[in-house]
This record gives structure tokens, C-alpha cells and sequence, in this order.
């Protein structure tokens, strides 16, 4: 039975296979270019499954992945146990309160019916609670930008890494709840019941990935 | 496909599987096992009500029967500490019981209803409470035995390894939960984010890294030495190295014992020693205890008291999933 890694698709998948190229983690390109969604690496018996970002903390927190690489945004609106054995620093955003220009914060503060857009309820609801504030929240999973431009929501809470996007939309950040980056995880039952297995592999993985 | 009849059928449905054939027999006879042997070590059975008396529990699943609003046994060591203070004067010292919980559970796929079965032993005073936690450990060392059950990790922990530095510190309750929260995922970057600006920050990370050396390396309990609390948790590191030295030789063939400091889940219920059984393959604990020697002070009690449950029917599912791990030829003969 080969070792899973479990590694989210998009921004944070491809700046992990790009630092992983020539290491002995690395994917075998002719899987890689198919539609496989389990690929062999270069080391014998380790295989990584592309994933999602919801449903890869469910494989790891269900022991089928023994490690996982996942921005931490995606863990904080889930609530799997497992173990997070490293911050990677890779895909580094803000999670933001972004609303139309010529708004502020004290402008929603004041708000009587405050609607917030939003991809990550969770987090945006913690927050919330902290600031002593309510707010309708409105669940959404893509195009966030555009809540609040065709007057779905007041303003959004969305991850922003340079800010071209809330440009272009006419939005701004007014507040930063929080940054985000991506993080090397690992199934807690994987850990303890086959560490010499695991271990090794984590390590390797983190070293490969936060090398400058 | 049925059509829908507004009205008839319940909003939510929760998990809750049935048991065909060899899962059914396997309950049966596991929970008989089981209790056999704890019978044997002369653990007391009790039976608390599967309706609870007592105010709603948040984890408890209610329903209605009329105007009646009725809850259900939700977790066994509560249930049996309230009925424990409610019929004796002094406690029974080793109890011991099987049965479902019905509890709301916190993921999707956990189903509601979990079978169990599980002991504990009462003390009234401290002085035997250390020979107490060896010798739940050594039962729970038993259980995979008992079930087949041919490999497994038992991890022992200790909860006050992390309460007291954080009541020595006073952190308030928020920043206490955060930090605990990160060092369960033993998730380092987490626990610094949470303390930054603390004044006692630099020390609590210093404990924290303690806490998190090699997960079930022995030699994580030299590293606590060096922790700035080593002094403060001078009698828990006596009693974890004590533990180690007088369990590990009677280890049964395929069962590890591993150290595992970092196991902060359950905090504010347990005080002292924790066990959890794991093994290759399976999603949650197996098995799990430990001291908790708030409970029966909290019901207005000065008892102390130890003990650990069974989850059979996580064992069941494990069983089910990967036949491998069981050798059912001695226990279903």
C-alpha cells in the first residue's frame, strides 16, 4: 500500500510540484500531464492524490492521506482533526474585509443591516464575534468581487494576494482579519501508528518546501 | 424513487447504521468479552438509565414525546458520576459498564449512536491514585487481546503536563483555548501566533517545544527537563517515567507504547494521565481515558477518579474496513 500525500489543486499545487521538480518527491511528468489524479513520484512506494481544497482535510483526517499540503484558509473553515506539522509560507494571502472605494470600516461598522459576501463563513464569523459585530452572511463560492459591485452584499471577505482583482471590480481592503499561507498536514493516526514511515516523509517534504 | 410527503418524515435524519450478521454477532460477543474481563479484575456492573434526569447536556440528542421533552444517555462517565452522587454515600471504588450513548457527533459520517463499554475506579483519597492509573493502563494494554485486535499504538499523555504551567501563567481563558487548540495539532507556528505580545510568551513556547519533541520518542520526557516549568512538573514526570518503566516489559506481542505530550484533547476534563489506543488504519481513537479528578468534586464530591471507555463500534467499523488488523479465531470461536 503506498503512502498518500494529499495535494491541493491551483495556486498552492502548482508552486509545490514546481519546488518539488528534481527532488526525490518529485511527480513523474507523464502522469502529471494526463488526467490522473493520482501520480507516482519519484520515490518508490509514495504517490500524491490532487485534491480540492475542501475535501483534502476529510483524506487526511481520515488517515487515507498520511500527509497534506493545504492553505490554512481551507483548514480554518473545516473542522478536521489532524496534525499541522509546519507553516510553508507558500501562496502567502491576506484574508481581507474588501468593500467599495469610498467605504471604510467605520461605514460598515455603522451599518444597521451589514451583508458580507463570503467564501469563508467560518472565519468571517469568528471574526465577527471578536469585533462584537453582526452581519448577514452570504455563502458564496466563486466571484466574490462581484457580490457587492451588483449589490448582492456590502462588502466581501475574500483572500487577496496583490489586490489586481478587488481593483478591477472597484474594491479595496478596508481590514485584514488574518494571513494565510499554505501548511504541511498529517493524519494524526498516521503519525502515531507508523511514525517511521511518516515522519521521514514530512520532514522531507518541509525541507524541499521552504528551502529559499 | 419514493416522493417526498411533507409532514411525515423527520427534517434531518441522523447516522445511524445497522448491524448485519458478523458486525452484530462480533458486538455482542466483544461487549461480553469485555466485560468478562473486567468482571474478573473486579470491576462492578452499573447501568445508568438511557434516559437522562438530569438538565440537558448541549451534546445530547432530545426528542419529544408529546409535551415531553426527554434526552438521552449521552456519555457514560458522566451519566454514571451523576447516579453515582445520587444512591451512594461512599462510592462503589471499581465500576465497570457497557451499552450505547446517543450523542450529537461533531462530524457528518459519526454516527449517533455508539456502543461502549468502559470502567472506572473512585477514589476517596489521593494517596493510591498513581497505582490506580497503572493499573488501568494495564487493563486497557488487555483490550486489543481480548478483541484480536493484532497491532496497535497505546499513546500516553498527561494533561496536567500543559493545565498547570497555563494556571502558573493565569492565562486568560480565550488565549488558554487557542494555545491548546494549537499544540493538539502540534501546530507551532499556531501556538507563536497565539501568544505574541505575551508576557509570558517566550517561556510558554519554550514548554510548548518541550511538549512537541518527537511524538512517542521516550526521550521527549529528558527534553521536559528542560523545560522552564521542569520544576513545576517535577511529581508528573516522575509519574510518566515510573509508568513507562512498568509497562512497557509486560507490552503485549504487537502493541507499542508511545509518548505522546503533545495529547492536550479533553483538557478541560482530564487532570492527570491520558491513554489512547490507536491503530494502523483507523480514523479516530480506539479507545480512551485517563484521570479526571474534577468530575465527582464538581457534582459536590471530594472523590478522585480514573477510567477509560471502549468505542466498539469504531472497533466494528475498523473491523469491517480492514479485517486484516483481526485475528477473530480465539475470540469467535
Amino acid at each position: 500500500m503506498p503512502t498518500l500525500i494529499a495535494l491541493q489543486k491551483g495556486r498552492i499545487g502548482e508552486e509545490v510540484l514546481q519546488r518539488l521538480a528534481d527532488t526525490p518527491l518529485a511527480l513523474e511528468g507523464k502522469a502529471l500531464g494526463s488526467r490522473a489524479l493520482r501520480v507516482p513520484t519519484a520515490t518508490p512506494g509514495v504517490e500524491v492524490i490532487l485534491l480540492k481544497g475542501p475535501d483534502l482535510p476529510r483524506y487526511v483526517a481520515g488517515g487515507v492521506a498520511a500527509l497534506g499540503i493545504v492553505g490554512s484558509d481551507t483548514l480554518d473553515e473545516c473542522d478536521a482533526d489532524m496534525l499541522e506539522l509546519a507553516d510553508l509560507r507558500l501562496g502567502a494571502c491576506r484574508l481581507s474585509l474588501c468593500a467599495p472605494v469610498g467605504v471604510d470600516l467605520a461605514t460598515l461598522h455603522r451599518k444597521a443591516h451589514l451583508r458580507l459576501a463570503t467564501k469563508y463563513v467560518r472565519s468571517t464569523r469568528a471574526w465577527l464575534h471578536a469585533e462584537e459585530l453582526t452581519a448577514e452572511l452570504v455563502p458564496l463560492q466563486s466571484s466574490v468581487e462581484l457580490a457587492p459591485v451588483l449589490g448582492l452584499a456590502d462588502a466581501i471577505v475574500d483572500l487577496v494576494q496583490t489586490g489586481a482583482t478587488l481593483r478591477a471590480h472597484g474594491l479595496r481592503e478596508v481590514h485584514v482579519l488574518g494571513r494565510t499561507s499554505a501548511r504541511l498536514v498529517a493524519s494524526r493516526s498516521a503519525c502515531l501508528s507508523e511514525p517511521e514511515r511518516v515522519a521521514p516523509l514530512a520532514r522531507m517534504l518541509a525541507a524541499h518546501l521552504t528551502k529559499v | 424513487m419514493t416522493a417526498a410527503c411533507p409532514g411525515a418524515t423527520p427534517t434531518h435524519i441522523p447516522h445511524f447504521p445497522d448491524r448485519l450478521f458478523p458486525a452484530a454477532r462480533r458486538a455482542r460477543r466483544w461487549e461480553a468479552a469485555l466485560m468478562d474481563m473486567l468482571e474478573r479484575r473486579g470491576y462492578q456492573e452499573l447501568r445508568p438509565s438511557l434516559m437522562l434526569r438530569e438538565p440537558v447536556d448541549p451534546h445530547a440528542l432530545r426528542l419529544f414525546d408529546g409535551d415531553d421533552l426527554m434526552a438521552l444517555r449521552w456519555d457514560y462517565t458522566v451519566a454514571l458520576a451523576r447516579m453515582m452522587v445520587r444512591r451512594f454515600p461512599e462510592p462503589p471504588r471499581q465500576i465497570a459498564y457497557a451499552g450505547d450513548v446517543f450523542r450529537r457527533s461533531g462530524q457528518p459520517w459519526e454516527p449517533v449512536e455508539q456502543l461502549e463499554v468502559g470502567c472506572a475506579h473512585i477514589l476517596e483519597d489521593a494517596s493510591s491514585r498513581n497505582a490506580v492509573d497503572l493499573e488501568l493502563a494495564r487493563i486497557l494494554m488487555a483490550v486489543p487481546g481480548v478483541l484480536g485486535l493484532q497491532g496497535g499504538v497505546l499513546a500516553l499523555g498527561h494533561a496536567a503536563l500543559l493545565l498547570r504551567p497555563l494556571e502558573s501563567e493565569n492565562l486568560p481563558a480565550a488565549l488558554a483555548q487557542r494555545l491548546v487548540w494549537a499544540i493538539g495539532r502540534r501546530a507551532r507556528h499556531r501556538a507563536a501566533e497565539a501568544l505574541a505580545g505575551h508576557p509570558a510568551a517566550e517561556r510558554l513556547l519554550a514548554h510548548t517545544e518541550t511538549l512537541l519533541q518527537g511524538l512517542g520518542d521516550e526521550s521527549s520526557l529528558t527534553a521536559l527537563s528542560h523545560s522552564p516549568y521542569a520544576s513545576l512538573l517535577e511529581d508528573e514526570r516522575a509519574h510518566l517515567h515510573d509508568a513507562i518503566a512498568a509497562l512497557r516489559p509486560m507490552l503485549p506481542a504487537g502493541l507499542v507504547l508511545r509518548l505522546d505530550l503533545a495529547d492536550v484533547k479533553g483538557l478541560g476534563f482530564y487532570t492527570g494521565p491520558t491513554l489512547r489506543l490507536w491503530a494502523p488504519g483507523a480514523q479516530q481513537e480506539l479507545a480512551a481515558g485517563g484521570r479526571h479528578d474534577t468530575l465527582y468534586p464538581e457534582l459536590g464530591r471530594p472523590w478522585y477518579s480514573a477510567g477509560f471507555c471502549v468505542r466498539l463500534t469504531r472497533l466494528l467499523d475498523l473491523a469491517e474496513a480492514k479485517p486484516e488488523l483481526f485475528d477473530e479465531t480465539l475470540t469467535l470461536q
